[in-house]
Protein backbone atom coordinates (compact mmCIF):
# COMPACT_ATOMS: atom_id res chain seq x y z
CA UNK A 1 0.00 0.00 0.00
CA UNK A 2 1.26 3.19 -0.64
CA UNK A 3 0.21 5.63 1.37
CA UNK A 4 -0.11 8.99 0.20
CA UNK A 5 -2.21 11.06 2.79
CA UNK A 6 -0.61 13.14 5.31
CA UNK A 7 -0.71 15.74 7.31
CA UNK A 8 1.99 18.75 6.25
CA UNK A 9 3.34 21.70 8.49
CA UNK A 10 3.00 24.75 7.09
CA UNK A 11 6.35 26.33 7.43
CA UNK A 12 5.86 29.58 5.62
CA UNK A 13 3.51 31.86 3.60
CA UNK A 14 4.48 34.90 1.38
CA UNK A 15 2.06 37.36 -0.05
CA UNK A 16 4.29 37.81 -3.18
CA UNK A 17 1.63 40.62 -4.99
CA UNK A 18 -1.86 41.42 -5.37
CA UNK A 19 -3.83 37.93 -4.58
CA UNK A 20 -0.53 35.70 -5.20
CA UNK A 21 0.84 33.49 -2.61
CA UNK A 22 3.52 31.23 -2.05
CA UNK A 23 3.28 28.64 0.51
CA UNK A 24 5.79 26.12 1.92
CA UNK A 25 4.53 23.09 3.47
CA UNK A 26 6.61 20.60 5.29
CA UNK A 27 5.68 17.27 3.92
CA UNK A 28 8.29 14.26 3.50
CA UNK A 29 5.94 11.83 1.67
CA UNK A 30 5.16 14.61 -1.54
CA UNK A 31 8.62 16.23 -1.02
CA UNK A 32 10.07 12.93 -1.53
CA UNK A 33 8.36 11.51 -4.37
CA UNK A 34 7.37 14.36 -6.31
CA UNK A 35 8.05 14.61 -10.06
CA UNK A 36 7.50 18.18 -12.42
CA UNK A 37 4.02 18.07 -13.18
CA UNK A 38 2.57 15.84 -9.97
CA UNK A 39 0.21 18.17 -8.40
CA UNK A 40 -1.34 17.96 -4.49
CA UNK A 41 -5.24 17.40 -3.51
CA UNK A 42 -5.74 19.61 -0.51
CA UNK A 43 -8.27 20.19 2.51
CA UNK A 44 -8.62 24.17 3.44
CA UNK A 45 -9.92 23.61 6.50
CA UNK A 46 -11.78 20.79 8.07
CA UNK A 47 -15.35 22.44 7.96
CA UNK A 48 -18.00 21.27 5.19
CA UNK A 49 -17.02 25.10 3.47
CA UNK A 50 -15.82 24.38 1.31
CA UNK A 51 -16.50 20.67 1.09
CA UNK A 52 -14.10 19.63 -1.65
CA UNK A 53 -10.42 19.55 -1.86
CA UNK A 54 -8.40 21.77 -4.11
CA UNK A 55 -5.57 20.43 -6.45
CA UNK A 56 -2.31 22.63 -6.76
CA UNK A 57 0.47 21.59 -8.88
CA UNK A 58 3.61 21.11 -7.29
CA UNK A 59 5.58 24.80 -7.54
CA UNK A 60 9.00 23.70 -6.03
CA UNK A 61 10.75 20.92 -3.70
CA UNK A 62 13.48 20.95 -1.42
CA UNK A 63 13.86 17.24 -0.64
CA UNK A 64 16.54 17.85 1.82
CA UNK A 65 14.16 19.81 3.58
CA UNK A 66 11.64 17.50 3.04
CA UNK A 67 9.38 20.17 1.93
CA UNK A 68 7.73 21.79 -1.05
CA UNK A 69 6.04 24.92 -2.40
CA UNK A 70 3.02 26.05 -3.33
CA UNK A 71 1.86 28.77 -5.87
CA UNK A 72 -1.55 29.84 -6.09
CA UNK A 73 -3.51 33.37 -7.02
CA UNK A 74 -6.47 34.06 -4.48
CA UNK A 75 -10.01 33.01 -6.78
CA UNK A 76 -12.45 32.01 -4.14
CA UNK A 77 -12.80 31.25 -1.12
CA UNK A 78 -10.80 27.78 -0.87
CA UNK A 79 -7.99 29.70 -2.06
CA UNK A 80 -8.68 32.85 0.29
CA UNK A 81 -9.02 30.54 3.62
CA UNK A 82 -5.45 28.79 2.41
CA UNK A 83 -3.77 31.97 2.20
CA UNK A 84 -4.86 33.14 5.63
CA UNK A 85 -3.59 30.43 7.01
CA UNK A 86 -0.23 30.78 9.55
CA UNK A 87 3.14 29.24 9.83
CA UNK A 88 2.61 26.22 12.27
CA UNK A 89 -0.88 24.76 10.74
CA UNK A 90 -1.40 21.38 9.58
CA UNK A 91 -2.71 20.81 6.33
CA UNK A 92 -4.71 17.63 5.24
CA UNK A 93 -2.32 16.75 1.91
CA UNK A 94 -2.74 13.94 -0.49
CA UNK A 95 -0.29 13.40 -3.20
CA UNK A 96 1.77 13.53 -5.12
CA UNK A 97 -0.92 12.56 -7.80
CA UNK A 98 -1.36 12.42 -11.56
CA UNK A 99 1.15 11.81 -14.00
CA UNK A 100 4.48 13.99 -14.76
CA UNK A 101 6.15 15.57 -17.57
CA UNK A 102 8.42 13.53 -20.08
CA UNK A 103 11.81 14.99 -19.70
CA UNK A 104 13.84 15.89 -22.85
CA UNK A 105 17.35 13.79 -23.73
CA UNK A 106 20.51 16.03 -22.69
CA UNK A 107 20.86 16.65 -26.46
CA UNK A 108 17.64 18.06 -27.02
CA UNK A 109 15.74 21.78 -26.08
CA UNK A 110 12.90 22.52 -23.59
CA UNK A 111 10.93 25.31 -25.09
CA UNK A 112 8.42 26.46 -22.12
CA UNK A 113 5.10 28.71 -22.23
CA UNK A 114 3.65 30.19 -19.07
CA UNK A 115 0.43 31.85 -18.69
CA UNK A 116 0.24 33.69 -15.63
CA UNK A 117 -0.48 30.92 -12.71
CA UNK A 118 1.20 28.25 -15.03
CA UNK A 119 4.57 29.40 -14.12
CA UNK A 120 4.00 27.34 -11.01
CA UNK A 121 4.51 23.55 -12.24
CA UNK A 122 6.89 25.00 -15.35
CA UNK A 123 9.52 26.29 -12.89
CA UNK A 124 9.75 23.48 -11.08
CA UNK A 125 10.65 21.73 -14.45
CA UNK A 126 13.00 24.21 -14.56
CA UNK A 127 14.67 23.70 -11.81
CA UNK A 128 14.28 19.79 -12.38
CA UNK A 129 16.33 19.98 -15.25
CA UNK A 130 19.09 22.27 -13.99
CA UNK A 131 19.66 19.91 -11.29
CA UNK A 132 20.00 17.19 -13.86
CA UNK A 133 22.87 19.40 -15.19
CA UNK A 134 20.68 20.23 -18.46
CA UNK A 135 22.36 23.30 -20.15
CA UNK A 136 20.29 26.58 -19.37
CA UNK A 137 21.07 27.65 -22.64
CA UNK A 138 18.88 24.82 -24.35
CA UNK A 139 16.17 25.96 -22.01
CA UNK A 140 13.78 28.53 -23.30
CA UNK A 141 10.86 30.16 -21.75
CA UNK A 142 7.95 32.21 -22.68
CA UNK A 143 6.07 33.87 -19.88
CA UNK A 144 2.84 35.49 -20.63
CA UNK A 145 1.29 37.75 -18.32
CA UNK A 146 -1.79 40.33 -18.00
CA UNK A 147 0.54 43.27 -16.69
CA UNK A 148 3.88 43.84 -15.33
CA UNK A 149 3.19 43.57 -12.16
CA UNK A 150 1.75 40.38 -12.30
CA UNK A 151 5.17 38.91 -13.36
CA UNK A 152 6.34 36.12 -10.38
CA UNK A 153 9.63 35.17 -10.08
CA UNK A 154 11.64 36.99 -12.60
CA UNK A 155 14.74 37.32 -10.89
CA UNK A 156 14.59 33.94 -9.87
CA UNK A 157 14.30 32.84 -13.40
CA UNK A 158 16.73 35.29 -14.66
CA UNK A 159 18.85 34.38 -12.44
CA UNK A 160 18.91 30.29 -13.77
CA UNK A 161 20.77 31.48 -17.13
CA UNK A 162 17.47 30.37 -18.97
CA UNK A 163 16.66 32.23 -22.45
CA UNK A 164 13.57 34.38 -21.16
CA UNK A 165 10.80 35.72 -23.47
CA UNK A 166 8.43 38.10 -21.67
CA UNK A 167 4.47 39.10 -22.93
CA UNK A 168 2.21 41.27 -21.44
CA UNK A 169 -1.16 41.91 -22.33
CA UNK A 170 -1.14 45.60 -21.79
CA UNK A 171 2.42 45.75 -23.23
CA UNK A 172 3.77 47.24 -19.91
CA UNK A 173 6.85 44.94 -20.23
CA UNK A 174 8.12 42.77 -22.76
CA UNK A 175 6.33 42.32 -25.85
CA UNK A 176 2.87 43.68 -26.29
CA UNK A 177 0.03 40.91 -26.82
CA UNK A 178 -0.84 37.50 -25.48
CA UNK A 179 2.15 34.58 -25.04
CA UNK A 180 0.99 32.73 -27.55
CA UNK A 181 1.47 35.41 -30.39
CA UNK A 182 4.98 35.82 -29.92
CA UNK A 183 5.68 32.15 -29.80
CA UNK A 184 3.98 31.48 -33.06
CA UNK A 185 6.07 34.29 -34.25
CA UNK A 186 8.86 32.94 -33.09
CA UNK A 187 8.05 29.87 -34.74
CA UNK A 188 6.98 31.38 -37.76
CA UNK A 189 10.03 33.10 -38.32
CA UNK A 190 11.99 29.73 -37.72
CA UNK A 191 13.97 31.36 -34.64
CA UNK A 192 12.75 28.64 -32.83
CA UNK A 193 14.06 24.86 -33.51
CA UNK A 194 11.48 22.39 -33.94
CA UNK A 195 13.29 19.42 -34.37
CA UNK A 196 15.12 17.52 -31.14
CA UNK A 197 12.51 20.45 -29.16
CA UNK A 198 10.29 19.07 -26.37
CA UNK A 199 7.33 21.77 -25.35
CA UNK A 200 5.92 22.16 -22.39
CA UNK A 201 2.68 24.71 -21.13
CA UNK A 202 0.56 25.52 -18.66
CA UNK A 203 -2.02 28.50 -18.41
CA UNK A 204 -5.50 29.11 -18.50
CA UNK A 205 -7.57 27.08 -21.01
CA UNK A 206 -7.76 29.88 -23.94
CA UNK A 207 -4.35 30.12 -24.02
CA UNK A 208 -3.73 26.10 -24.27
CA UNK A 209 -6.19 25.76 -26.81
CA UNK A 210 -4.11 28.10 -29.00
CA UNK A 211 -0.80 26.25 -27.82
CA UNK A 212 -2.43 22.97 -28.87
CA UNK A 213 -3.62 24.54 -32.84
CA UNK A 214 0.25 25.44 -32.93
CA UNK A 215 1.24 22.38 -32.06
CA UNK A 216 -0.76 20.30 -34.40
CA UNK A 217 -0.01 23.06 -37.14
CA UNK A 218 4.06 22.17 -36.53
CA UNK A 219 4.20 18.94 -35.34
CA UNK A 220 5.44 19.38 -32.02
CA UNK A 221 6.20 17.34 -29.38
CA UNK A 222 4.10 19.66 -26.81
CA UNK A 223 2.86 18.34 -23.25
CA UNK A 224 0.76 20.62 -21.61
CA UNK A 225 -0.59 20.49 -17.98
CA UNK A 226 -4.23 20.82 -16.95
CA UNK A 227 -6.66 22.45 -14.70
CA UNK A 228 -9.97 20.98 -13.55
CA UNK A 229 -12.28 20.81 -11.04
CA UNK A 230 -11.72 18.04 -9.19
CA UNK A 231 -13.89 16.06 -6.47
CA UNK A 232 -11.70 12.93 -6.19
CA UNK A 233 -8.40 13.71 -7.46
CA UNK A 234 -7.58 10.01 -7.62
CA UNK A 235 -9.14 8.79 -10.69
CA UNK A 236 -12.62 7.52 -9.07
CA UNK A 237 -15.39 10.16 -9.47
CA UNK A 238 -15.31 10.39 -13.71
CA UNK A 239 -15.58 14.23 -12.63
CA UNK A 240 -12.93 16.49 -14.51
CA UNK A 241 -12.59 14.86 -17.77
CA UNK A 242 -11.24 16.44 -20.39
CA UNK A 243 -12.03 15.46 -24.03
CA UNK A 244 -9.00 14.29 -26.39
CA UNK A 245 -8.86 12.46 -29.71
CA UNK A 246 -8.93 9.30 -27.65
CA UNK A 247 -12.27 10.18 -26.03
CA UNK A 248 -12.58 11.42 -22.05
CA UNK A 249 -9.49 11.11 -20.19
CA UNK A 250 -9.45 11.81 -16.34
CA UNK A 251 -6.84 14.85 -15.91
CA UNK A 252 -6.67 13.80 -12.44
CA UNK A 253 -5.45 10.20 -13.19
CA UNK A 254 -4.29 10.19 -17.24
CA UNK A 255 -3.24 13.74 -16.60
CA UNK A 256 -3.06 16.53 -15.92
CA UNK A 257 0.03 16.68 -18.19
CA UNK A 258 -1.65 15.55 -21.80
CA UNK A 259 -0.21 15.65 -25.05
CA UNK A 260 -1.03 18.87 -26.71
CA UNK A 261 -2.04 17.71 -30.23
CA UNK A 262 -4.23 14.94 -28.64
CA UNK A 263 -6.60 17.55 -25.68
CA UNK A 264 -9.67 19.16 -28.04
CA UNK A 265 -10.19 22.29 -25.53
CA UNK A 266 -13.06 24.63 -26.14
CA UNK B 1 -15.19 -7.55 24.19
CA UNK B 2 -14.97 -7.60 20.62
CA UNK B 3 -18.34 -5.56 19.12
CA UNK B 4 -20.42 -7.89 16.37
CA UNK B 5 -20.58 -5.59 13.41
CA UNK B 6 -22.21 -7.67 11.15
CA UNK B 7 -24.72 -7.60 8.83
CA UNK B 8 -26.61 -10.33 6.85
CA UNK B 9 -28.59 -9.11 3.44
CA UNK B 10 -30.23 -12.49 1.55
CA UNK B 11 -27.58 -14.88 2.39
CA UNK B 12 -24.33 -12.85 1.90
CA UNK B 13 -22.82 -11.84 5.51
CA UNK B 14 -20.98 -8.47 5.83
CA UNK B 15 -18.24 -8.24 8.47
CA UNK B 16 -19.19 -5.09 9.25
CA UNK B 17 -21.69 -2.48 8.00
CA UNK B 18 -19.85 0.42 5.80
CA UNK B 19 -19.55 0.35 2.08
CA UNK B 20 -19.09 2.92 -0.50
CA UNK B 21 -20.89 4.08 -2.81
CA UNK B 22 -21.65 3.22 -6.27
CA UNK B 23 -19.85 6.33 -8.70
CA UNK B 24 -17.56 7.11 -5.76
CA UNK B 25 -15.03 4.68 -6.01
CA UNK B 26 -14.37 3.47 -9.43
CA UNK B 27 -13.92 -0.08 -9.56
CA UNK B 28 -11.63 -0.18 -6.10
CA UNK B 29 -8.40 0.03 -7.11
CA UNK B 30 -7.80 3.70 -7.14
CA UNK B 31 -8.22 3.54 -3.47
CA UNK B 32 -6.52 0.73 -2.56
CA UNK B 33 -3.52 3.05 -2.57
CA UNK B 34 -5.14 4.85 0.96
CA UNK B 35 -6.12 1.89 2.87
CA UNK B 36 -7.02 -1.97 3.03
CA UNK B 37 -10.02 -2.38 1.31
CA UNK B 38 -10.78 -5.50 3.13
CA UNK B 39 -11.69 -3.45 6.07
CA UNK B 40 -14.79 -2.54 4.56
CA UNK B 41 -18.28 -4.33 4.34
CA UNK B 42 -18.69 -3.84 0.66
CA UNK B 43 -17.37 -2.21 -2.37
CA UNK B 44 -19.84 -0.76 -4.72
CA UNK B 45 -19.05 -0.51 -8.51
CA UNK B 46 -19.77 2.12 -10.37
CA UNK B 47 -22.61 1.64 -12.66
CA UNK B 48 -22.43 -0.94 -15.23
CA UNK B 49 -24.24 -0.39 -18.24
CA UNK B 50 -24.32 -3.24 -21.38
CA UNK B 51 -22.71 -0.97 -24.02
CA UNK B 52 -19.58 1.52 -22.55
CA UNK B 53 -20.83 4.90 -22.29
CA UNK B 54 -18.41 7.77 -22.44
CA UNK B 55 -20.59 10.21 -20.37
CA UNK B 56 -21.89 13.75 -20.33
CA UNK B 57 -19.52 16.61 -21.58
CA UNK B 58 -17.58 18.82 -18.97
CA UNK B 59 -18.42 20.25 -16.94
CA UNK B 60 -19.53 17.32 -14.75
CA UNK B 61 -19.77 18.51 -11.63
CA UNK B 62 -19.37 21.68 -9.06
CA UNK B 63 -19.21 22.42 -6.12
CA UNK B 64 -22.43 23.58 -3.69
CA UNK B 65 -23.22 25.04 0.05
CA UNK B 66 -22.47 21.70 2.04
CA UNK B 67 -22.81 19.60 -1.36
CA UNK B 68 -22.05 18.75 -4.86
CA UNK B 69 -23.70 18.24 -8.03
CA UNK B 70 -22.46 15.89 -10.45
CA UNK B 71 -23.93 14.42 -13.79
CA UNK B 72 -21.26 12.29 -15.53
CA UNK B 73 -23.91 10.42 -17.17
CA UNK B 74 -22.97 6.81 -16.24
CA UNK B 75 -19.72 6.61 -17.87
CA UNK B 76 -18.32 3.20 -17.61
CA UNK B 77 -16.53 0.39 -19.70
CA UNK B 78 -19.74 -1.69 -19.76
CA UNK B 79 -20.33 -4.79 -19.34
CA UNK B 80 -18.00 -6.68 -20.88
CA UNK B 81 -15.00 -5.11 -20.27
CA UNK B 82 -16.17 -4.89 -16.70
CA UNK B 83 -15.74 -8.81 -16.70
CA UNK B 84 -12.53 -8.68 -18.61
CA UNK B 85 -10.94 -5.77 -16.76
CA UNK B 86 -12.32 -4.90 -13.54
CA UNK B 87 -13.32 -7.72 -12.21
CA UNK B 88 -10.21 -9.76 -11.36
CA UNK B 89 -8.92 -6.94 -9.08
CA UNK B 90 -11.75 -7.00 -7.37
CA UNK B 91 -12.07 -11.00 -7.04
CA UNK B 92 -8.97 -11.39 -5.79
CA UNK B 93 -10.38 -8.85 -2.65
CA UNK B 94 -11.51 -10.48 0.62
CA UNK B 95 -14.46 -7.72 0.88
CA UNK B 96 -18.09 -8.98 -0.61
CA UNK B 97 -18.73 -7.28 -4.22
CA UNK B 98 -21.36 -5.38 -5.17
CA UNK B 99 -21.61 -4.60 -8.60
CA UNK B 100 -24.05 -1.67 -9.64
CA UNK B 101 -26.28 -1.96 -12.56
CA UNK B 102 -27.58 1.00 -14.90
CA UNK B 103 -29.58 0.39 -18.35
CA UNK B 104 -32.17 2.32 -20.53
CA UNK B 105 -34.78 -0.13 -20.63
CA UNK B 106 -35.74 -3.68 -18.60
CA UNK B 107 -34.16 -5.62 -21.48
CA UNK B 108 -31.06 -4.38 -20.69
CA UNK B 109 -30.83 -4.05 -16.70
CA UNK B 110 -31.90 -8.03 -17.58
CA UNK B 111 -29.07 -8.76 -20.17
CA UNK B 112 -26.69 -7.26 -18.32
CA UNK B 113 -27.24 -8.86 -14.82
CA UNK B 114 -27.87 -12.03 -17.17
CA UNK B 115 -23.99 -11.04 -18.18
CA UNK B 116 -22.84 -10.88 -14.44
CA UNK B 117 -24.72 -13.89 -13.53
CA UNK B 118 -22.38 -16.50 -12.17
CA UNK B 119 -19.36 -14.26 -12.54
CA UNK B 120 -16.71 -15.27 -9.85
CA UNK B 121 -15.88 -12.69 -7.02
CA UNK B 122 -19.66 -10.85 -7.38
CA UNK B 123 -21.26 -11.20 -4.37
CA UNK B 124 -24.58 -9.16 -4.79
CA UNK B 125 -26.35 -6.05 -7.24
CA UNK B 126 -27.07 -3.53 -6.51
CA UNK B 127 -30.10 -2.05 -8.96
CA UNK B 128 -30.18 1.50 -9.87
CA UNK B 129 -33.17 2.46 -10.08
CA UNK B 130 -32.62 6.20 -9.56
CA UNK B 131 -29.85 8.02 -11.72
CA UNK B 132 -31.20 11.73 -12.14
CA UNK B 133 -28.75 12.16 -15.03
CA UNK B 134 -29.76 10.09 -18.04
CA UNK B 135 -32.65 10.67 -20.30
CA UNK B 136 -33.89 7.19 -20.32
CA UNK B 137 -33.91 4.62 -17.84
CA UNK B 138 -32.01 4.86 -14.56
CA UNK B 139 -34.74 7.57 -12.64
CA UNK B 140 -37.95 6.32 -14.92
CA UNK B 141 -38.18 2.87 -13.14
CA UNK B 142 -37.65 4.51 -10.00
CA UNK B 143 -40.11 7.17 -9.66
CA UNK B 144 -43.28 4.96 -10.80
CA UNK B 145 -44.16 2.10 -8.11
CA UNK B 146 -45.12 0.05 -11.02
CA UNK B 147 -41.96 0.22 -13.66
CA UNK B 148 -39.62 -0.08 -10.23
CA UNK B 149 -41.74 -3.39 -9.91
CA UNK B 150 -41.59 -4.40 -13.45
CA UNK B 151 -37.40 -3.58 -13.41
CA UNK B 152 -37.04 -5.45 -10.43
CA UNK B 153 -39.22 -8.64 -10.82
CA UNK B 154 -37.43 -8.92 -14.19
CA UNK B 155 -33.95 -8.58 -12.73
CA UNK B 156 -34.67 -10.78 -9.68
CA UNK B 157 -36.09 -13.55 -12.13
CA UNK B 158 -32.98 -13.46 -14.31
CA UNK B 159 -30.29 -13.49 -11.89
CA UNK B 160 -29.43 -15.53 -8.45
CA UNK B 161 -27.49 -12.77 -7.05
CA UNK B 162 -29.24 -11.19 -3.87
CA UNK B 163 -30.80 -7.77 -5.40
CA UNK B 164 -30.48 -3.94 -3.61
CA UNK B 165 -32.89 -1.55 -5.04
CA UNK B 166 -31.07 1.95 -5.33
CA UNK B 167 -33.90 4.31 -4.64
CA UNK B 168 -34.75 7.83 -5.92
CA UNK B 169 -35.34 10.86 -3.80
CA UNK B 170 -36.79 12.89 -6.45
CA UNK B 171 -40.54 10.62 -5.73
CA UNK B 172 -43.73 12.22 -4.27
CA UNK B 173 -43.02 9.19 -2.03
CA UNK B 174 -39.96 6.69 -1.72
CA UNK B 175 -41.95 4.11 0.37
CA UNK B 176 -44.60 3.25 -2.02
CA UNK B 177 -41.51 2.79 -4.46
CA UNK B 178 -39.51 0.66 -1.46
CA UNK B 179 -42.71 -1.58 -0.77
CA UNK B 180 -43.27 -2.12 -4.61
CA UNK B 181 -39.58 -3.46 -4.99
CA UNK B 182 -40.05 -5.81 -1.78
CA UNK B 183 -42.61 -7.18 -3.51
CA UNK B 184 -40.99 -7.66 -6.67
CA UNK B 185 -38.44 -9.77 -4.54
CA UNK B 186 -35.37 -7.01 -4.02
CA UNK B 187 -33.29 -8.32 -0.75
CA UNK B 188 -32.75 -4.93 0.11
CA UNK B 189 -33.15 -1.23 -0.67
CA UNK B 190 -30.68 1.65 -0.37
CA UNK B 191 -31.47 5.43 -0.43
CA UNK B 192 -30.97 7.89 -1.55
CA UNK B 193 -29.51 8.61 -4.23
CA UNK B 194 -29.26 12.02 -5.39
CA UNK B 195 -31.51 14.68 -5.37
CA UNK B 196 -32.03 16.49 -8.82
CA UNK B 197 -29.95 20.18 -8.39
CA UNK B 198 -28.39 22.96 -10.23
CA UNK B 199 -26.37 25.91 -10.13
CA UNK B 200 -25.48 29.06 -12.14
CA UNK B 201 -22.12 30.85 -13.19
CA UNK B 202 -24.27 34.21 -13.08
CA UNK B 203 -21.06 35.99 -14.93
CA UNK B 204 -21.24 33.83 -17.79
CA UNK B 205 -24.45 33.58 -17.69
CA UNK B 206 -24.48 30.01 -17.94
CA UNK B 207 -25.13 26.78 -15.83
CA UNK B 208 -22.19 25.16 -14.32
CA UNK B 209 -23.05 22.06 -15.71
CA UNK B 210 -22.64 20.79 -18.93
CA UNK B 211 -26.01 18.64 -18.21
CA UNK B 212 -27.73 21.87 -16.44
CA UNK B 213 -28.81 19.66 -14.35
CA UNK B 214 -27.10 17.50 -12.07
CA UNK B 215 -27.37 14.83 -8.66
CA UNK B 216 -26.90 17.16 -5.36
CA UNK B 217 -25.08 14.88 -2.69
CA UNK B 218 -22.60 15.69 0.48
CA UNK B 219 -23.57 16.83 4.19
CA UNK B 220 -26.06 19.18 2.47
CA UNK B 221 -28.62 16.36 1.62
CA UNK B 222 -28.28 14.34 4.72
CA UNK B 223 -31.33 15.68 6.80
CA UNK B 224 -33.53 14.72 3.55
CA UNK B 225 -31.55 11.22 3.49
CA UNK B 226 -32.66 10.69 7.35
CA UNK B 227 -35.94 11.03 6.78
CA UNK B 228 -36.40 9.21 3.75
CA UNK B 229 -34.71 6.19 5.68
CA UNK B 230 -36.51 6.49 8.66
CA UNK B 231 -40.42 6.55 7.13
CA UNK B 232 -39.34 3.78 4.85
CA UNK B 233 -37.85 1.78 7.69
CA UNK B 234 -41.20 1.89 9.39
CA UNK B 235 -42.71 -0.09 6.57
CA UNK B 236 -40.57 -2.26 4.61
CA UNK B 237 -39.14 -5.77 6.03
CA UNK B 238 -36.15 -6.13 3.85
CA UNK B 239 -32.92 -4.13 4.93
CA UNK B 240 -32.61 -0.70 4.36
CA UNK B 241 -29.14 0.93 3.50
CA UNK B 242 -29.00 4.69 4.17
CA UNK B 243 -26.84 7.10 2.60
CA UNK B 244 -26.83 10.32 1.87
CA UNK B 245 -23.65 12.97 3.49
CA UNK B 246 -22.31 10.50 5.63
CA UNK B 247 -19.11 12.08 6.81
CA UNK B 248 -18.14 10.74 9.78
CA UNK B 249 -19.26 7.82 12.39
CA UNK B 250 -21.80 10.06 13.95
CA UNK B 251 -23.51 10.51 11.12
CA UNK B 252 -23.62 6.43 10.23
CA UNK B 253 -24.71 6.26 13.79
CA UNK B 254 -27.51 8.11 13.24
CA UNK B 255 -29.28 6.47 10.03
CA UNK B 256 -28.34 3.26 12.09
CA UNK B 257 -31.04 4.69 14.98
CA UNK B 258 -33.36 5.83 11.95
CA UNK B 259 -33.51 2.55 10.82
CA UNK B 260 -30.80 1.35 8.16
CA UNK B 261 -28.79 -1.98 8.47
CA UNK B 262 -25.95 -0.60 6.35
CA UNK B 263 -24.67 2.55 5.03
CA UNK B 264 -22.64 3.87 2.20
CA UNK B 265 -20.10 6.83 2.12
CA UNK B 266 -20.20 8.55 -1.00
CA UNK B 267 -18.96 12.19 -1.45
CA UNK B 268 -17.32 11.44 2.08
CA UNK B 269 -14.79 9.30 -0.10
CA UNK B 270 -14.15 12.53 -1.83
CA UNK B 271 -13.38 14.70 1.32
CA UNK B 272 -11.41 11.86 2.93
CA UNK B 273 -10.11 8.78 0.76
CA UNK B 274 -10.28 6.96 4.70
CA UNK B 275 -13.60 8.03 5.61
CA UNK B 276 -15.32 4.65 4.92
CA UNK B 277 -12.22 2.83 7.04
CA UNK B 278 -12.43 5.47 9.85
CA UNK B 279 -16.03 4.60 10.26
CA UNK B 280 -15.87 0.65 10.36
CA UNK B 281 -13.38 1.69 13.42
CA UNK B 282 -15.81 4.13 14.76
CA UNK B 283 -18.92 2.06 14.98
CA UNK B 284 -16.24 -0.38 16.45
CA UNK B 285 -15.22 1.89 19.51
CA UNK B 286 -18.85 3.42 19.90
CA UNK B 287 -20.23 -0.40 20.78
CA UNK B 288 -17.39 -0.78 22.95
CA UNK B 289 -18.01 2.62 25.02
CA UNK B 290 -21.69 2.15 24.79
CA UNK B 291 -21.45 -1.79 25.99
CA UNK B 292 -23.14 -2.78 22.57
CA UNK B 293 -22.55 -6.26 22.07
CA UNK B 294 -23.90 -6.30 18.35
CA UNK B 295 -23.76 -2.66 16.11
CA UNK B 296 -27.54 -4.17 14.94
CA UNK B 297 -28.76 -3.68 18.40
CA UNK B 298 -28.97 0.00 17.73
CA UNK B 299 -30.95 -0.31 14.76
CA UNK B 300 -34.13 1.69 14.78
CA UNK B 301 -33.51 2.50 18.41
CA UNK B 302 -34.83 6.48 18.08
CA UNK B 303 -36.37 7.24 21.06
CA UNK B 304 -40.04 9.09 19.68
CA UNK B 305 -41.31 12.38 21.43
CA UNK B 306 -44.87 10.69 23.30
CA UNK B 307 -47.91 12.85 24.08
CA UNK B 308 -47.06 12.96 27.60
Amino acid sequence: MNQRKEQGLLLSVENLGERLFRLKIHSPSISKKALPGNFCHLRVNESYSPLLRRAFSIHQVETEKNSFELLFKVVGPGTQILSEKKTGEKIDLLGPLGNSFSLPAKDENAVLLAGGMGIAPLFYLVSSLLEKKFDPQKISLFFGVRKKDEYLLVNDIVSTGIRLHLATEDGSSGYRGMITELFFQELRARRLKTKRTRFYACGPNLMLKKVSEISRKFKLDCQISLESHMPCGVGACMGCVVNTVKGYKRVCKDGPVFDAREVILD
Amino acid sequence: MIPDLSVKIGKVKFSNPVLVASGTFGYGEEYGAFFDLNELGSIITKSITLNPREGHLPPRTCETPSGMLNAIGLANVGVKRFIQEKLPFLRNLKTKVIVNVAGSSIDEYVEVVKKLEGKKGIDLLEINISCPNVKQGGITFGSDPKCAYDCIKAVRDNSTYPIIAKLSPNVADIVEIALAVEEAGADAVSLINTLVGMAIDLEKRKPRLSNITGGLSGPAIKPVALAMVWKTAQKVKIPVIGLGGIMNTQDALEFILAGASMIQVGTGNFVDPECSVKIVEGLKEYCQEKKLKRILDLRGKLKIFTAD
